[in-house]
């Protein structure tokens, strides 16, 4: 007989076994529904695997793709991992965005460095600003940051809204709104390091990973990480050995803020150069997945981003290609992050053969 | 007529034996429970009683041995297995729902119930259950507004219920007043004589000493089983422990002197607005044990918060070594060297997922010492805790083992090794020794009298009257928030505190030290 038990320690094996048996379930369902869908999912698997890697432009424009998701990915885990469920990125990395863009108004005469700091200042400041906001109303009255940073991301996307549709940050010389900003001052776009034409990297990317390093050495080594951590395990022990967690809880929320914010603010100056809700719609909530994808750590977070960004990217050529409808591929998300997600019950747990009682 | 068989054993248990990895938590353990009997399962914290009674209920299944229940074998593969064949678990931490009434925690998951409860009829077997086990209940009060005891009833009930004609309670007067343990003992032994046998685990003497026949457990190992009436409460602990436990007197020759902390009419409001302290005064002095006794729920653990600065006073006030503490934060007490021992180490001394090493520097993660540069520095808390784990022989595997997997005992030894590593000149003990067994709890004894050696002032609240008895200089005795007097042990007997613990005020001592 073979029952199910807590396994006592957790070993690697096991872990990629379960992971890729999960990798394995996704692939198999997301195949599945393309066939049920009409599609052919050979095709449709080539296609997004050529453009996600089929090139050394489709490469780097997977990881532009994956560097707002890894930001956002290793905020959610800064948040996450004190059980402080701030999911308000969506909003946050649009408060990033549009105030970097509102920054770079101003910023032009300055030196290309000095304004390039200080935009990505403002995108930091914008994103950690919301999300102290969320985590004030918490301290202050109580209210669940569930419900505040959701609430936050409506008011934040319909203040674009306005702004960008008759506002004074409406393309300049229309009449009719696009619902867009003018483009960003050329002179201010973030460099770009690798890649030309569709697949262009920019330097968010390096901006990302160095994120991902100072969120893993943040978590693991420093008295702040301590405290999140254990925050995030109880939070009444921590009160009572002296710390003041109504600031701890301030500081996770400005922090995680301000790492969506910076996913945003890199996601109009290095990609689309132009404010736009489109563009920024669904980032939030895909890094959020990837936080989860990554079991909440900044090594799982960099992999898991790198993969949804070659996801997203060989996405847009599997469509072109195939046809495959877009939101497929935000299904197939879904299923990734569902089997992840059984994956990482199954890691704790093993089988073991029990022997048949032998009766004396 | 066909007489029944009687069955004098209810369970019989064979050379259980039970492994996790390398350790046997049951090493051939036998035993007998006969019917209609109170058999209790002694040993110290880690010798095997939580694991014995987690096979005899289908939640381990043992790895050889044999349990017979009723004459016959018992394969046990779940709870629910153990259920049917009549043996019934109540856990110390309930599992009831908390608004639903008593009626439907009781009746949920039966297999009678069909898609329409039959409320009417399960009413009238609980009733009957009720009053056949002298259990007075409201069954349709929700859990919410019962008080701790009377969820354990719900939880008896539940299993009586079902079926139960062997009952397990592991420690079920660990969360519980010593009134709530005399009316569940009451209800034990109307169990009893209703021919059901129950297996009662304990650390308490004074439960144990209630029972029919205790089997004492060392080391996963049968000591040995013995009749309650022919033993005393020293030759069951000679038993348990394997030698004489010595127990610690203060040493008299040390005299208080100097006083460290006092507190001036010092009140506070609960968590609803209640009144918990009123015109609280005492005073410790250096070389001093102050006793708190009272019975749990009369305002120790308020008193405690405001001291920890974690509560704040609605008036009056306390100063420490001649300061004047103002509203205070738990960061100014650790840093003036207050250690604090709280009662519920798990939830406001420990952080679960953390492992000894961390735990030992909670409070003290930003302290300069066990820093470097901006990072903890983890070779030194290794060291530490290697240190430390050694020193209050903490049992666990490693260093970084969470702790929420260490057992009572050891989570309190490594607080108390924080604690005495940090604490400088007073010391808060809110129950140090609850849910311990005799030999933790006399290391428990005997390090707040090193701290009263050293010249600490100690703050010692105990439900355990015998330990403040022999521990304190002075006994304060709390009684719904109010200081009902400060008494000396030697001119004091148990009764009469027991009497002021129940609200009878005896003239308050005023001499000041």
């Amino acid at each position: 007989m073979i029952s199910v038990q807590r396994r006592s320690g957790s070993s690697l094996g096991w872990n990629i076994t379960c992971y890729s048996a999960a990798m394995i379930c996704a692939f198999l369902t997301s195949a599945a529904l393309l066939t049920f869908s009409g599609g052919d999912p050979v095709k449709a698997f080539s296609a997004l695997l050529t453009g996600a890697f089929g090139s050394q432009n489709a490469l780097y424009g997977s990881l532009a793709k994956a560097t707002p998701l890894l930001l956002v990915g290793l905020g959610t885990v800064i948040a996450f991992r004190a059980k402080i469920w701030n999911i308000g990125q969506e909003g946050q990395v649009f408060a990033g965005a549009m105030a970097a863009y509102w920054m770079s108004l101003w910023v032009a005469p300055l030196p290309y460095w000095l304004a390039w700091l200080l935009i990505a200042i403002a995108g930091l400041v914008g994103g950690g600003v919301l999300g102290l906001l969320a985590g004030y109303l918490k301290v202050r009255f109580g209210t669940s940051e569930v419900i505040s940073t959701v609430m936050l991301n409506y008011i934040v996307i319909y203040i674009l809204a306005y702004l960008l549709d008759g506002g004074p940050w409406m393309e300049s010389g229309l009449t009719v709104a696009y619902h867009q900003s003018s483009p960003v001052n050329p002179l201010l776009e973030w460099p770009i390091l690798l890649g030309q034409g569709s697949g262009k990297m920019h330097i968010g990317f390096i901006l990302a990973l160095a994120a991902a390093a100072f969120c893993a050495v943040l978590l693991e080594r420093t008295s702040l990480g301590y405290e999140i951590r254990a925050f995030g395990s109880n939070p009444t022990a921590l009160r009572f050995r002296g710390t003041n967690i109504r600031r701890l809880l301030l500081v996770v929320m400005l922090l995680s803020g301000a790492l969506a914010g910076l996913a945003g603010a890199g996601e109009l100056f290095g990609t689309s150069h132009r404010l736009r809700a489109e563009t920024l719609l669904g980032i939030g909530s895909s890094g959020i997945v990837v936080a989860m994808v990554g079991g909440l750590r900044p090594s799982g977070v960099m992999l898991a981003a790198l993969f949804f960004g070659a996801l997203k990217s060989g996405a847009i050529y599997m469509r072109l290609k195939s046809g495959t409808p877009a939101g497929l591929v935000s299904a197939m998300e879904g299923l990734v992050l569902l089997f992840f997600l059984c994956a990482a019950v199954a890691t704790k747990l093993q089988l073991v053969r029990v022997e048949e009682k032998v009766h004396a | 007529m066909v007489r029944p068989v009687v069955v004098e054993e209810l369970l019989k248990v064979r050379n259980l034996t039970k492994r996790f990895g390398a350790v046997a938590a049951n090493d051939g353990v036998s035993l007998d429970v006969r019917k209609g009997e109170v058999h209790c399962l002694f040993g110290e914290n880690g010798a095997g009683k939580s694991t014995l009674s987690a096979c005899l209920y289908g939640y381990y299944r043992a790895d050889s041995g044999e349990i017979v229940f009723k004459g016959k074998t018992a394969e046990l593969n779940s709870p629910a297995d153990a259920l049917r064949l009549g043996i019934g678990m109540v856990h110390q931490h309930f599992v009831l729902v908390s608004n639903f009434t008593v009626l439907e925690n009781i009746i949920v998951g039966s297999s009678d119930v069909g898609v329409f409860l039959n409320k009417s009829e399960a009413r009238r077997k609980v009733v009957a259950l009720c009053q056949e086990c002298g259990i007075d209940i409201d069954l349709d009060r929700e859990i919410w507004q019962l008080s701790v005891g009377e969820q354990q009833w719900v939880e008896i009930l539940k299993a009586l219920y079902f079926g139960a004609e062997l009952l397990i309670l592991d420690e079920p007067t660990a969360v519980l007043t010593p009134q709530q343990s005399d009316q569940l003992f009451r209800i034990i032994s109307g169990m009893r004589s209703r021919g059901l046998s129950i297996i009662l685990i304990s650390h308490k003497l004074r439960e144990v000493m209630q029972s029919d026949r205790v089997t004492i457990l060392r080391k996963g190992k049968v000591v040995a089983t013995v009749e309650t009436a022919g033993s005393t409460a020293e030759s069951i602990t000679a038993l348990m422990v394997g030698h004489k436990v010595t127990k610690h007197v203060r040493d008299r020759s040390v005299m208080p002197a100097g006083e460290f902390l006092s507190l001036r009419n010092v009140c506070a409001k609960g968590d609803w607005s209640e009144d918990v302290l009123k015109d609280v005064s005492f005073d410790i002095a250096k070389h001093e044990v102050l006793g708190l006794a009272g019975v749990a729920g009369n305002g120790q653990k308020e008193l405690f918060e405001v001291l920890m600065g974690v509560r704040a006073a609605s008036s009056g006030g306390f100063s420490l070594d001649g300061e004047a503490i103002v509203a205070p934060t738990s960061r100014e007490m650790l840093d003036r060297g207050v250690g604090f021992v709280p009662d519920d180490r798990f939830l406001e001394g420990l952080i679960p997922e953390f492992g000894t090493a961390e735990n030992l520097v909670l409070g003290w993660q930003r302290a300069p010492e066990y820093r470097r540069g901006p990072f903890l520095d983890r070779r030194k808390l290794g060291l530490l805790a290697r240190k430390k784990i050694e020193e209050f022989r903490v049992v666990t595997a490693s260093a970084d083992l969470p702790v929420e997997r260490l057992s009572g005992g050891n989570a309190q030894r490594v607080i108390l090794a924080r604690e005495f590593l940090h604490a400088r000149g007073l010391l808060l003990a809110n129950q140090p020794t609850r849910g311990l067994d005799v030999a933790a709890s006399e290391f428990v004894c005997e390090k707040i009298l090193e701290k009263r050696a050293a010249g600490f002032a100690v703050l010692l609240a105990s439900e355990e009257l015998d330990d403040l008895m022999r521990l304190c200089d002075r006994i304060a005795v709390i009684f719904k928030g109010r200081i009902m007097g400060i008494v000396r042990p030697e001119e004091t007997s148990l009764l009469d505190l027991g009497m002021m613990m129940a609200g009878d005020a005896k003239e308050p001592e005023r001499t000041v030290q």
